[in-house]
């Protein structure tokens, strides 16, 4: 056992932070400071190219499809500099989820024709799960497809769908054997966003964001060549895309990078002359969350090593999940807190104008955006499997307890 | 509604004070044995004698027959007083008392509610099993009917005084062939009664007032019997509801008390800087303030509960809401002390008061008389409708 | 970074664990508990033996040396088994006084004598009325030719009772040095009152009434003493956050167990999902545990303040698992752990020592708020 980073690892980062300086737009790191969840599209798109330039578009993939063969460490260290930056958390309906199921049950020439625009930051993904009475419970979906001749023909509706208004496609599960148990007849399909018969309907959020949305299903056909793997294997690839990136769950950079803007907000703001940061109480508040912090990142870090007598993986995977969901609402809170009351004005959602990002001395930058993404963080421990469904798995997975 | 005292009720409180403060005892409480039994049936005398035993008790049976207002101000005075409340008369006050007086025969109440009042008994109680803790329901301690006995053979456990108490307030199960409650039945246990041996359970505070009892063939009239044979589910329902409501009213004014208590210790002791007394720690004084706020809003929410009990002989399950916070809040509020004691609080202590044993022994406040889980249970599918769950 | 343990270090572990599973079963310990020492003078000898006692002190000094892993190890298996011999107080707290304290001719014989199993220490630190800062000490030393005179009062010293040399912290008459001085535990002078903590350990308030201790008892001064002083308790430190973690696991596994095989409502309670997801919260807890753990092993060796700070966060950590791990396994458990009889009580008792002991988590937050702030 020992504990320190390799000198690699240290030139590494080195590396990084200063391509990050030099090539990282300013405007874009302004905006991404105010409202980095979730980031500008257009943003995303300019970002994502300028590290495809660099070969960085997917550090996690196979080299052979355009990754890194970076390790673990090394992924880890790039994403704290990409936080630390206030850069933009590369896409993660594109190159973290479907790209990595596309490499693993793709066909060749699904590779050929997704894998490229989608690390040039050309062609946007969302993803269709959820639907109004399939939830934490994802098996009881009922969005259908069949087969009709050589064509896949849906019907149905998903709700939830992030980015479905700007995503050129989308990859969707559904039903196509309703004969088979629940999770066994569930396919997964690459649904071109345009096609006819698709209907978006954005679901207006208490952040003001509209990324949120409805996607509507009537009659939708698209070629049989766009089933992801086998048919029934829909629930296999979904599995993979969301065990695929295990510490990513931690939400761990982007919770250092937001309790750092508590830190600054707590130094900005007074209470009868006093620093909020140099008041007993506050002090011992930040301290409490950056110790948790603290154990967060070094649960990230046993994972990355790789640590071989970890008690149960998938109950830790579990736990990260919990602590990196709930961290972002700790961290949201603490920033509402020591904004006081003008934590309740309200900033229009991309309100990206100069004012708001040069900030005045009434309404420092720092104000606008953090009652966004405060609530915006309330989804953190909704999203991606419930906290409720992730102390179901650490109960089954660490003590045998099945469900009730 | 009436949220304030009436001239009548202010004019009783001025007489309970100066009642309370001539007659008090002053001398240390023994914390356990025969000793403590003494202390607190004396004291339970001096009460009697001076008219204030059973304020909401029947007159017929030496009560003084007012109004359960009246009783919340005798509680708030002993506390003031610093007046001794619990301990081993609370089973026979809380408990086996009203339950008789709602449920019991004419010639049980005439016999032991005066006995209780006069301190001249003290009660256990007797529901909880091994394999019967918060599924009260599956009781296995039998009684058969001989004549006009019963012979009870088994076990209870978590019995607070059992080794000083004359009388037990007994859960047995008469019907063996009857689903889970229906086929048990309460009645009134004479614990000096041959055949009945009590052991003493070792506990993390070490005040050795947990029990175990065994019955051996042990021979209870079936005059005893409170409620019918095979009836007794509904008798513990009402005796638990005394203990979820109203008997809460001394133990939250006991809990104010006590947090009073700290309060003034947090103007001596020094804080976690070593240097300035506690309370000038904003944290401490924070969270000494929603302790007291919460406490605050334990009182409203028991005098509602009072309020109501007013116009219901027979406690319903809004009781539960009271037992969950209070049990949860005392957690807190003794879990604070010892944090506000740091390094003192590790050691164990003869003394009165005692923050760490009391510290101990507030986790039964969450399991015993129904642990807040099942709390919530009830909470939920009574209260709130939820549909049943997986039980 | 490797988080695995080495081949030496998993023997270590495996023996320890195996010695513990042999000699500490439940009604063995508790026959320690109401033994007079409280603890058991034949494990001591055994520890000496295996070599636990030389653990992490020079090799010149009859030591073994190794990094703070291996003692964190160690410590870990001391929570399983809710050892109660004096270890921390002995081996982690006293030794590293020593061992840094090498020039001195008395403390090199001390460690010879500790490596062998013929110490044990304890140190006299803590002042009544001062929480866990001891910025002035009120325990004075007064020079009397070539000796020390020592007046004033230690209060709830760890361990005391079991020892037979205690270090002691005293501040220079009429200067603001603090001096670090070992002192016979049987000096006369010297009154001792001892008694039980709430996790049966035992501790003595300690009354010094004009206790002559010669010059060569002096091991540091100065700022030099005050930095070996506060390293030997942050190590102390951590190494109860990693017996309390040993501590956690196993209360943790004994909860699971039970809620498994306690029926009530005619199934196994672990069925219930409320009591299922409050597992869950626990195992959260412990294994942040685990991870803070490895956080400050990594920080052990690092400078004064730093290394503070990190252990701090261990411990604020640490020590809200403790709380919450230590309360469930009662909640979960019932009455039955309420009880003496059995063995869930004992580990809150001893977690709830935990909390409390070198600092708490106000006291832990405040030291490690100094850098989060910052």
């Amino acid at each position: 056992m020992h504990f320190e980073p390799s000198p690699g690892d240290v030139a590494f980062r080195a590396d990084v932070r200063e391509f990050i300086r030099q090539h990282l737009p300013p405007d874009m790191a302004r905006r991404s400071y105010i409202c980095s969840q979730p980031p500008d599209i257009g943003d995303f798109r300019r970002w994502q190219r300028i590290l495809h330039d660099r070969g960085w578009g997917a550090p996690h993939w196979p080299v052979e499809y355009g990754g890194t063969g970076w390790t673990a460490m090394q992924r880890h260290i790039f994403m704290e500099e990409i936080f630390r930056a206030d850069a933009i958390d590369y896409g993660w309906q594109g190159t973290h989820m479907i790209g990595p199921v596309l490499i693993a049950f793709g066909t060749e020439e699904q590779r050929r024709r997704f894998l490229p625009p989608m690390l040039r930051g050309e062609e946007i993904w969302c993803q269709g799960f959820s639907e109004p009475n399939a939830g934490s419970d994802l098996a009881s979906l009922r969005t259908r497809a069949e087969l009709a001749g050589d064509e896949w023909v849906i019907h149905g509706q998903k709700i939830w769908t992030s980015d479905a208004a700007e995503a050129d496609w989308g990859f969707f599960l559904v039903r196509t054997d309703p004969h088979a148990k629940p999770q066994r007849g569930i396919s997964m399909l690459l649904v071109p966003m345009n096609a006819p018969g698709v209907r978006v309907r954005p679901i207006e959020a208490l952040n003001g964001g509209r990324d949120l949305n409805e996607v509507f299903l009537d009659g939708v056909r698209v070629p049989r060549g766009n089933l992801v793997g086998e048919a029934g294997q829909g629930w296999t690839c979904a599995k993979y895309l969301l065990e695929k990136e295990r510490t990513a769950s931690a939400y761990l950079y982007r919770n250092r990078r937001e309790l750092e803007k508590a830190r600054e907000i707590a130094r900005a703001e007074t209470v009868e002359g006093v620093r909020l940061i140099d008041t007993p109480e506050f002090a011992r508040r930040i301290a409490r969350v950056e110790a948790d912090l603290l154990a967060l990142e070094w649960s990230v870090l046993r994972i990355l090593a790789g640590e071989k007598n970890l008690h149960d993986a998938d109950a830790v995977v579990s736990a990260l999940k919990i602590r990196g969901a709930e961290m972002q609402q700790r961290v949201a809170a603490l920033q509402l807190d020591a904004l006081g009351p003008r934590a309740l004005r309200v900033f229009a959602q991309g309100d990206r104008s100069a004012e708001v990002i040069e900030g005045t001395s009434l309404w420092p930058a720092y104000v606008p955006g953090r009652l966004g993404q405060f609530l915006y963080a309330r989804a953190a421990t909704l999203y991606g499997g419930t906290r409720e469904i992730q102390k179901n798995i650490i109960a089954r997975r660490a003590f045998g307890l099945g469900s009730g | 509604m009436q949220l304030s005292h009436t001239p009548e009720e202010e004019q009783f409180r001025e007489e309970v004070r100066a009642w309370l403060c001539a007659n008090v005892p002053r001398g240390k409480r023994p914390r356990t044995g025969m000793a403590l039994r003494e202390y607190d049936l004396e004291w339970q005398r001096r009460q009697y004698d001076g008219g204030w035993a059973g304020i909401s008790w029947p007159r017929e049976y030496g009560g003084r027959g007012l109004s359960l207002a009246q009783q919340v101000i005798w509680y708030e005075e002993c506390a003031v007083a610093r007046a001794p409340v619990g301990g081993s008369t609370f089973v026979a006050l809380s408990h086996a008392g009203p339950t008789l007086i709602v449920r019991g025969t004419e010639e049980q109440k005439r016999f032991h509610l005066p006995k209780i009042l006069k301190g001249e008994s003290v009660w256990c109680q007797g529901f909880s099993e091994p394999n019967a803790g918060s599924d009260l329901a599956s009781v296995k301690t039998q009684a058969r009917v001989e004549g006009d006995h019963l012979v009870v053979n088994g076990s209870k456990i978590w019995t607070s005084y059992a080794a000083m108490a004359d009388w037990q307030e007994l859960l047995v199960r008469t019907d063996p062939e009857a689903q889970r409650h229906k086929g048990l039945t309460w009645v009134i246990c004479d614990m000096h009664a041959r055949g009945i041996t009590v052991r003493k359970i070792p506990t993390m505070s070490g005040t050795g007032n947990l029990c175990q009892v065994f019955y051996d063939d042990v021979r209870l009239p079936l005059a005893n019997v409170v409620g019918e044979v095979n009836g007794g589910w509904d008798v513990s329902m009402t005796t638990l509801g005394f203990e979820r409501g109203t008997a809460f009213i001394a133990h939250q004014i006991h809990l104010a008390a006590m947090l009073e208590g700290l309060y003034g210790l947090a103007h001596e002791l020094k804080g976690p800087d070593g240097r300035r007394v506690a309370i000038e720690d904003d944290a401490i004084a924070d969270q000494l303030l929603r302790l007291r706020a919460d406490v605050a809003a334990l009182r409203a929410m028991i005098y509602l509960s009072v309020s109501r009990g007013a116009r219901q002989p027979v406690p319903g399950p809004e009781g539960n809401i009271v037992a969950l916070c209070y049990g949860e809040l005392s957690k807190r509020v003794y879990a604070f002390a010892v944090e506000l004691l740091a390094n003192e609080g590790l050691e164990l202590h003869d003394e009165n008061p005692d923050w760490l044993t009391d510290y101990l022994d507030a986790f039964k406040n969450t399991i015993a008389g129904g642990t807040s889980e099942i709390r919530r249970n009830v909470i939920g599918e009574r209260l709130l409708g939820l549909p049943r769950g997986g039980r | 970074m490797d988080f695995d343990l080495t081949e030496e270090q998993q023997m270590l572990r495996d023996g320890a664990r195996r010695f513990f599973r042999e000699h500490y079963r439940f009604e063995d310990r508790r026959a320690l508990l109401a033994s007079e020492a409280g603890f058991s003078r034949d494990h001591w000898a055994k520890y000496a033996e295996l070599g636990w006692l030389a653990l992490g002190q020079p090799e010149e000094t009859g030591g073994w040396p190794g990094s703070f892993v291996e003692t964190a190890i160690l410590m870990e298996e001391f929570g399983r088994a809710l050892a109660l011999e004096p270890y921390v107080s002995t081996v982690v707290l006293c030794a590293h006084v020593l061992g840094r304290c090498a020039a001195a001719r008395a403390a090199r014989e001390v460690l010879q004598a500790l490596a062998a199993g013929d110490a044990r220490l304890a140190l006299a630190h803590h002042e009544p009325g001062g929480r866990y800062d001891a910025e002035r000490l009120n325990v004075v030393a007064t020079r009397r030719g070539d000796a020390f005179q020592l007046r004033g009062c230690k209060s709830c010293v760890p361990d005391a009772p079991a020892a037979n040399r205690l270090i002691v912290s005293a501040r220079l008459e009429g200067e603001e040095d603090i001096v670090l001085l070992l002192v016979d535990a049987g000096v006369p002078g010297l009154r001792m009152n001892a008694y039980s903590l709430v996790d049966g350990t035992r501790a003595a308030d300690l009354v010094f009434d004009g206790v002559r201790v010669p010059a060569s008892s002096v091991l540091a001064r100065g700022a030099a003493a005050g930095d070996i002083l506060q390293a030997a308790l942050d190590r102390a430190t951590l190494a109860r956050v990693a017996m309390a973690l040993g501590a956690m696991e196993t209360v943790l596994q004994m909860t699971a167990e039970y809620a498994k095989t306690r029926v009530q409502f005619g199934q196994a309670i672990g069925r219930f999902q409320a009591l299922q997801h409050r597992l869950a919260e626990m195992f959260v807890e412990v294994q942040e545990t685990r991870s803070i753990l490895c956080c400050g092993l990594a920080h052990v060796e690092a400078a004064g303040a730093e290394r503070s700070a990190m252990i701090s966060a261990a411990k604020v950590v640490a020590a809200n698992a403790a709380r919450i791990v230590g309360e469930q396994a009662v909640q979960l458990h019932g009455s039955i752990a309420m009880t003496t009889e059995y063995a869930a009580g004992h580990y809150y008792e001893h977690l709830l020592a935990f909390e409390r002991i070198y600092g708490d988590v106000d006291w832990h937050l405040d030291r490690f708020a100094r850098r989060a702030v910052t």
